[in-house]
């Protein structure tokens, strides 16, 4: 019967022969083993350098299927006239403008190729901005089908709560870290992205536009914030004729600021300088129900 | 059946495109790049909505969820998507379970996306299949993305099916209080009798995790209330409970998806508030 155990030898051979070429085997083995043990290392130090290491949360975890799926979800279901978009080149320039990049010196021609790929006709009168109430806008705008918050457009849609950023050495996706805008860097590729389509986003509105405050916080109207910094000022006055503010309040919570407050003041005087009409309302019913459903006991919810 | 996971635009696309072509099937078409769109919303929901410590598999979720792609249309059984749902399930927490007939958009609005309440297409096997159509062509191997069969055209079709499959699976997790949201306003009754809640839900409760069952009888603003709570088929799904030994009340229109509702009527007399 054949003898197949590994390592199995003839008992006919002398116990010479059998020692000289055991010692062969094992001298090499050994050899190799030293030359492994020491080459792994090295060649892991040459070849993979550490990634840069940020404050901030690293890439969303399957960044790209995410991305994928919710392009093609979009154009083939949410807004299925929109069909003829390719989710594959938009997924590709997307992360073109990322990858293998220093993610502080992010600039907006890095996002070029993907805005023009995603462009899209928001129709007028329908543009709803936001401002400190991104669950209140969110909510009203899943009610209110016929209504886009920037979340609710292609490539808004897209990124939402989404995280990304690359590293200059590496053509990988760091999933450790990214650059927190306040301790690392504001040119960062994950706000300069969401500065770049709020641009976009301002810029393509038209006729009569809205936008969502919260009145239960101070300074309802953030001269810092991104509406305050780059939507209002991005408006096209030939385009925009009115912008119509919302101040709400959360129910039966305080009220802090309201049309008449001065941060709204602010607002009403900056688009004036700029040629456009303002007008405001607190608590604007459809909205105020929304909250209310949240929280129906109060007084104000009956 | 209700026409579970389309939209009034959709059923309006699907009702153009099957008199326009003559296709061979009165259902939707299976929706393109089906496995991106998948493989996207497995990764999403483990990225963000509910991690799962153990890390869960979305390819093999996909490569489970596949095998009925390659059956015949008409014969795709709920058992075929037994690994699929061995893969996908999760725990839900008690109390979050929402069943309903006849209220898709509002389900959807009223859960706030799983915040509120953990409706079917909140969970992951129900995610996967939202809003979505599959099947594969009759006399070939490709997938049919002119027409996909329903239950008019033939029972064991791939995405009755896989609802039928995800149902009982919801329904047997369910724990604690259970809310159901029927609308009172549908001229054929706010309970169907034969429905995927009355064949494929109530059937897999499980009477000893359930301490009560919470019906809310909704009504259209401004429409006719066609039944309310003891009345018609809810007097027969209340019966049912009952004889079941199951814990109940009714509540017609319970004020926060009344409150809902009325965002898009609020100046109507019945929305206004004071």
């Amino acid at each position: 019967m054949a003898n197949h155990r590994c390592g199995s030898v003839s008992e006919e051979e002398p116990c010479c022969d059998i020692s000289k070429k055991t010692k062969i085997c094992l001298c090499v083995f050994f050899g190799l083993l030293v030359a492994v043990i020491i080459a792994v290392p090295v060649g892991i130090l040459m070849w993979r350098h550490p990634l840069q290491e940020w404050k901030g949360k690293g890439t969303t975890a399957h960044f790209y299927e995410i991305l994928l799926g919710r392009c093609y979800t979009y154009t083939q279901i949410v807004r299925p006239e929109l069909g003829h978009k390719d989710c594959q080149k938009i997924g590709k320039a997307f992360t073109t403008a990322f990858l293998s990049k220093d993610p502080c010196s992010s600039t907006e021609q890095d996002y070029q190729p993907l805005l023009e790929l995603t462009a899209q006709t928001v129709p007028c009168n329908k543009t709803l901005f936001w401002s400190k109430s991104s669950q209140l806008a969110h909510d009203y705008t899943r009610v209110q089908g016929d209504l886009f918050t920037l979340e609710d457009t292609l490539l808004g849609y897209m990124a939402d709560g989404l995280k990304w950023c690359g590293d200059p050495r590496s053509s990988e996706m760091n999933y450790q870290s990214c650059p927190d805008w306040r301790e690392d860097c504001s040119n960062n590729s994950f706000s300069v992205f969401w500065n770049a389509v709020s641009k976009r986003f301002a810029e393509d509105a038209c006729g009569v536009v809205h936008v969502v405050l919260n009145g239960s916080i101070s300074n309802t109207f953030d001269e810092r914030s991104t509406f305050g910094r780059v939507e209002v000022f991005n408006l096209r006055p030939e385009k925009v004729h009115q912008l119509q503010a919302w101040v709400m309040h959360d129910v039966g919570g305080v009220h802090s600021d309201s049309c008449s407050s001065s941060s709204v003041n602010n607002l009403k005087r900056i688009l004036k300088e700029r040629s456009i009409a303002f007008s405001c309302q607190n608590n604007y019913g459809p909205i105020r129900l929304l909250q209310c459903v949240k929280n129906p006991e109060p007084s104000s919810c009956r | 059946m209700t026409a579970r996971g389309l939209t009034p635009s959709l059923l309006l696309q699907l009702l153009v495109v099957a008199g326009a072509a003559g296709a061979r099937w009165r259902g939707q078409g299976t929706t393109p790049h089906l496995q991106s769109i998948i493989l996207g919303r497995c990764a999403e929901y483990d990225a963000l909505v509910n991690p799962d410590p153990r890390g869960r598999n979305c390819t093999a979720i996909w490569e489970a969820f596949k095998v009925v792609l390659v059956k015949d249309p008409c014969s795709v059984l709920p058992s075929d998507y037994d690994r699929f749902i061995d893969l996908s399930r999760h725990s839900i927490p008690r109390d979050k379970s929402l069943f309903w007939e006849n209220n898709h958009l509002l389900v959807t609005s009223y859960s706030e996306n799983g915040l509120r309440f953990l409706p079917l297409c909140s969970v992951l096997y129900g995610r996967i299949g939202d809003f979505l159509s599959w099947c594969r062509q009759e006399n070939a191997s490709g997938l049919d993305y002119q027409s996909c069969p329903t239950s008019e055209d033939c029972e064991n079709n791939a995405v009755d099916s896989f609802w039928k499959r995800a149902s009982m699976q919801y329904a047997r997790e369910s724990s604690g209080v259970i809310s159901v949201m029927l609308n009172g306003s549908e001229p054929s009754g706010a309970y169907p009798v034969k429905g995927f809640f009355a064949d494929f839900e109530i059937p897999y409760l499980q009477k000893d995790k359930i301490t009560r069952i919470e019906i809310w009888v909704m009504h259209e603003i401004g429409k006719p209330k066609v039944e309310s709570c003891g009345e018609g088929t809810v007097k027969i799904l209340e019966e049912r409970l009952k004889k079941m030994g199951f814990q109940y009340s009714c509540i017609n229109d319970h004020l926060p998806v009344k409150l809902l509702k009325c965002v898009d009527h609020s100046t109507h007399p019945d929305c206004v508030l004071n």
